[in-house]
C-alpha cells in the first residue's frame, strides 16, 4: 500500500501546472483620440454620412440610461472579458479572424476516387470544410474586415463628433469605468461598431462559425456596459452603423471575382501560355494524387490600391528560364542546402513557414501590425486604418503575385529531386508568395512605423529567404517577388498619403 | 546468483512516444556493468488521424531508425542506474518532406526493488531525459523527437512462477515539459496560441508481461498501453502536432540470450491500436556486453 502511496506523491509531484501563457496586453487609453477622424477618406463608403447615425435622445432619456448603469455588477467573469476587449475591438477581432484562418486553413483531403472535393459554401461544416482559407482566401478576409472596421469606424467618428455625447463617466462623476476613458465622443460605440462590422464580414467569410461569432458578438456588445464606458443606446447605434458599413463593403466583396477564383478551366490555356514563353518544364502538382492548382484564377480578382492595368505593367519579368546557366545557378544553391541545411536555416524556413493549420504570412502579418499599433497606443479607428492599409496591400499583393504565378506557371523546386523541410505548396513556383506579401505589408508598416523601419524589412527579407531555406522557391522567386511586393504596398502608402489622417 | 544484463529495453521505435523505458524486473548485481549497442526500426505506412484510420500516399511508409547506446550499472544488488541516447533518423518513402536525423534525448534512470508480499517484489524506475541536440521538434511526423524534457516515475510488481515463468505489471506517469517551437504561433484545439511555448501533454503507460527467464536467457510477451493525459487531435487531412492525444496500444515479443559475457537481444511490437499515431511495426535487435567494475 505505502509504495502506491508514494507512487501517488510523485505524480502529484512532477505533474505541475503547466499552462502555455501568452503576453498580455493591457488596455490603454490611446496616445491621440483622433478628433478629425470623421473626414479621413474611407475606401467604400462615398462618405462618412452615407449611413445614418440617429439624432441623440433628449438629455433626460440619456441621463436615465447613465443612471441604469450604476446598478450593473459584473461577475469575475465578465471582468474578465472587459479586460480582454478592453485591449482593442479592432485587434482583438482582428486576432478572431486569425484563428478562424487557421481553423480553416487546411487542404481538403481526396476521396476515395482520388479527387479532391471543392469545399462548399452552402455545407461549411462538411469534410471538406468551407473555406479552405489558404493565403490568399485569408488576406481577402483579413482586408475585406479591416476595410469594413476603417470604414465604420470613420463615419462612427463623424458622428461622435456630430452629436458630441459625453461619457457616461463624464457626465456622472459616481460612474467608475472598468477601462481608461478618453475624451471621445460616446455616441455611436465605437466598440459596437467593430463588434457588428466584424462579424458580418467574418460571418460571410467563414459561414460555418455562426454560433461562435454570435458568442464573440454579444460578448463585445456588452462589455461597454459591463465596463460602463456606453449605455445601450450607444450600443444600439453603433451595431446598426457597423452593420450597414458592413453590408456595403460585402457587396463589393460579392462581386469582386473571388467566386470564379477556383476555375480550373483556364489551367490549359495557362500552361500553353507558359510553354509559349519558353517553359520547357511546367509546373505539375508533387501531390498524389495530383491536387488541381490553387486559385488559378485568383488573379483576376479584383484589387483595392491600382488597377488591372497597372496590375499588369507591374508584373515582375522573368530573367532567366529553367535549364539557363543562372537557373542552374540558383538550383545548385539549393542543392547544397538540400544537403547540408543549417539548424539556423530550418528555424527561419519554420518560423515564416506559416502553413496548413496556420493564420498564413497575411494573417503574421496582420499581427505584426497590430503588435505595432498597440505599442503606438494608437487609437481603434487610427488602428483600423492602419490595418486597412496593410490589409489591401496584402490582399493586393495576393492577387498580383497569383497572376504572376499563373502568367508563367513555372515548376517547383520539388520538380528537380528536391526535398523541402516545411510542405510544399500546391501552386506555381515563380514568384514567390510570402516574399510579395512580406514586403508589400513592410513597405506600409514602414509608412507607418518609420522607427521600426530595420525590423520590418529584416522581417520581410528573412520571410523571403526562409522560402529558399525551405527549399520551395528558387532564389529569383524570392528576389523577384519581393520587389513585387514593395512595389504594391507603396501603391497603398501613395493612398495613406491623401486620405486627410496625416 | 544470477549475471543477468538488465538492457531488456522498450526501445520502441516511434521514438516519439519516448518509451525508452527500462521496465523489467531484472538487476545488475553491484558493480556488474552492461553495455549495449541497440538497432531499432519501426515504420507504418497507416495511421489514425484523429480516430481516422487512413494512409498518406504523400508520405508513403514512414520510417524511423535508431541506433542507441545504453548503459547500466549495479550500485547494489538493488539499485541499479541506467543511461541511454539514441540516434535516430527519420524519412518517408514518397512524397518530398524531408528526413530527419541527430542524437535525440539522453536519458537516465534509477530503479530500485524491496520484498513487497508473499512473494511479490515491488520496484520502483525514477527517470529523465533531456534533448541532447537542438533537433526541430514541430515538423511531425519526419522530427526526431517531441524536443520536451521528460520526468518519468514508473511503479512495477513482479512475480515468479514455477518453471522458470514469471509474470510483470507496471503502470508509469510521464511528466513532460513545453518545448519551445520555432514556430510562434500554433493551433491547439481550436484555439490560436500566439507564442512558441508549446504544452506537450503529459502521459500514462502500464504493461503487463509474462515471460520465461532461466540464468541469462529470457522469452517475453507483452502488451503495452500508452495516452497522453489530455491534448488534441489531429485535424482532418492535418499534420500531427506536439498538443496531440497519442494513444497506443502495443503487442510484442522480446527475447534475449546471453550465453556468457556477450548476448544479443531483439524485440518485436505492433500497434494494434492507437489515435493520433502511426501504426507501427517496430524491430530491434542490440549486443550485449557485461563487465565487472572494480
Amino acid at each position: 500500500m505505502k509504495y502506491i502511496f508514494s507512487f501517488l506523491i510523485l505524480i502529484s509531484l512532477v505533474s505541475c501546472d503547466k499552462s502555455v501563457s501568452e503576453s498580455m496586453i493591457e488596455p490603454y487609453a490611446p496616445a491621440k483620440v483622433d478628433e478629425t477622424a470623421g473626414s479621413w477618406k474611407t475606401f467604400i463608403l462615398t462618405n462618412s454620412t452615407e449611413v445614418v447615425v440617429p439624432a441623440l435622445n433628449s438629455d433626460a432619456a440619456y441621463k436615465k440610461e447613465v443612471d441604469s448603469l450604476k446598478s450593473i455588477e459584473v461577475t469575475a467573469s465578465q471582468k474578465a472579458a472587459v479586460l480582454y476587449w478592453g485591449a482593442g475591438s479592432v485587434l482583438r477581432w482582428n486576432e478572431i479572424a486569425r484563428e478562424l484562418a487557421a481553423r480553416y486553413n487546411i487542404p481538403p483531403a481526396a476521396n476515395a476516387e482520388g479527387v479532391y472535393p471543392v469545399p462548399n459554401a452552402a455545407d461549411p461544416l462538411a469534410d471538406p470544410k468551407f473555406p479552405f482559407a489558404n493565403p490568399p482566401y485569408t488576406a481577402r478576409a483579413l482586408a475585406y474586415l479591416s476595410v469594413a472596421q476603417y470604414d465604420a469606424l470613420v463615419s462612427a467618428w463623424k458622428y461622435k463628433y456630430q452629436y458630441n455625447r459625453p461619457a457616461p463617466s463624464v457626465l456622472d462623476a459616481s460612474i467608475k469605468p472598468l477601462l481608461p476613458v478618453s475624451t471621445l465622443p460616446a455616441y455611436p460605440s465605437e466598440d459596437a461598431v467593430v463588434a457588428q462590422a466584424s462579424y458580418v464580414i467574418l460571418l460571410a467569410m467563414f459561414p460555418g462559425e455562426g454560433p461562435f461569432l454570435a458568442a464573440k458578438l454579444a460578448e463585445a456588445k456588452n462589455v461597454p456596459l459591463w465596463a460602463k464606458t456606453n449605455v445601450n443606446s450607444d450600443v444600439i447605434a453603433g451595431a446598426n452603423l457597423g452593420a450597414a458599413v458592413a453590408a456595403k463593403v460585402m457587396a463589393r466583396a460579392k462581386t469582386d471575382g473571388m467566386s470564379t477564383s477556383n476555375n480550373q478551366a483556364i489551367v490549359p490555356d495557362m500552361i500553353a501560355h507558359a510553354k509559349s514563353l519558353g517553359f520547357t518544364t511546367v509546373w505539375a502538382s508533387q501531390e498524389l494524387p495530383a491536387r488541381p492548382p490553387m486559385l488559378p484564377n485568383y488573379g483576376a480578382v479584383k484589387t483595392w490600391n491600382f488597377d488591372r492595368t497597372t496590375l499588369e505593367s507591374i508584373r515582375p519579368a522573368i530573367p532567366y528560364l529553367p535549364g539557363s546557366e543562372a537557373f542552374n545557378k540558383d538550383l545548385a544553391e539549393l542543392q547544397t542546402i538540400n544537403k547540408t541545411q543549417t539548424r539556423e536555416q530550418a528555424a527561419i524556413a519554420n518560423y515564416w513557414a506559416d502553413g496548413p493549420g496556420s493564420y498564413t504570412p497575411p494573417g503574421h502579418w496582420h499581427r505584426y501590425a497590430c503588435e505595432a499599433g498597440i505599442e503606438a497606443k494608437y487609437s481603434e479607428v487610427r488602428m483600423a486604418r492602419m490595418l486597412a492599409y496593410v490589409g489591401t496591400a496584402l490582399m493586393d499583393a495576393g492577387v498580383a503575385c497569383w497572376e504572376t504565378k499563373y502568367f508563367y506557371y513555372s515548376p517547383r523546386p520539388q520538380q528537380f529531386d528536391l526535398k523541402t523541410s516545411v510542405g510544399l505548396p500546391n501552386f506555381p513556383s515563380y514568384t514567390s508568395g510570402h516574399s510579395t506579401f512580406s514586403f508589400a505589408a513592410a513597405a506600409v508598416l514602414v509608412d507607418f512605423f518609420p522607427d521600426r523601419a530595420n525590423t520590418f524589412m529584416a522581417n520581410a527579407q528573412q520571410a523571403s529567404d526562409s522560402r529558399v531555406y525551405g527549399l520551395i522557391h528558387f532564389r529569383v522567386d524570392c528576389t523577384m517577388g519581393g520587389k513585387h511586393g514593395k512595389t504594391i504596398g507603396d501603391y497603398a502608402v501613395q493612398r495613406a498619403k491623401s486620405d486627410g489622417a496625416n | 546468483m544470477k549475471k543477468l544484463c538488465t538492457l531488456l529495453f522498450c526501445l520502441l521505435a516511434f521514438v516519439e512516444l519516448k518509451a525508452q523505458m527500462p521496465h523489467d524486473a531484472i538487476y545488475m548485481n553491484k558493480k556488474l556493468a552492461c553495455g549495449a549497442l541497440v538497432y531499432g526500426t519501426s515504420s507504418w505506412t497507416t495511421y489514425w488521424e484523429n480516430g481516422l484510420k487512413r494512409d498518406n500516399p504523400n508520405l508513403g511508409r514512414l520510417t524511423t531508425q535508431s541506433a542507441t547506446a545504453m548503459i547500466a550499472y549495479g550500485i547494489t544488488r538493488d539499485i541499479n542506474v541506467m543511461a541511454m541516447v539514441p540516434y535516430v533518423k527519420t524519412d518517408a518513402s514518397q512524397g518530398n518532406l524531408m528526413g530527419q536525423q541527430g542524437l535525440q534525448d539522453a536519458s537516465v534512470f534509477v530503479k530500485t526493488k524491496t520484498k513487497a508480499y508473499h512473494g511479490i517484489t515491488a520496484h520502483g524506475v525514477v527517470g529523465f531525459s533531456i534533448p541532447v541536440t537542438n533537433y526541430v521538434p514541430d515538423f511531425m511526423p519526419m522530427s526526431i523527437g517531441l524536443g520536451a524534457k521528460t520526468m518519468v516515475i514508473r511503479g512495477m510488481l513482479s512475480y515468479a512462477l514455477p518453471k522458470h515463468l514469471y509474470v510483470n505489471s507496471s503502470i508509469a506517469y510521464q511528466a513532460r515539459s513545453q518545448v519551445k517551437a520555432d514556430r510562434d504561433a500554433y493551433l491547439a484545439g481550436s484555439k490560436l496560441y500566439q507564442t512558441d511555448q508549446v504544452a506537450v501533454p503529459d502521459a500514462f503507460d502500464a504493461a503487463f508481461r509474462i515471460g520465461y527467464l532461466k540464468k541469462d536467457n529470457q522469452i517475453e510477451f507483452f502488451t503495452e498501453h500508452f495516452s497522453c493525459t489530455k491534448g488534441d487531435d489531429i485535424r482532418r487531412n492535418d499534420m500531427p502536432f506536439l498538443t496531440n492525444d497519442m494513444t497506443m496500444t502495443t503487442v510484442g515479443i522480446y527475447g534475449k540470450y546471453q550465453p556468457k559475457a556477450f548476448g544479443v537481444n531483439a524485440r518485436v511490437a505492433y500497434v494494434t491500436d492507437g489515435q493520433n499515431v502511426g501504426q507501427s511495426t517496430s524491430i530491434s535487435i542490440g549486443v550485449l556486453y557485461q563487465f565487472k567494475i572494480k
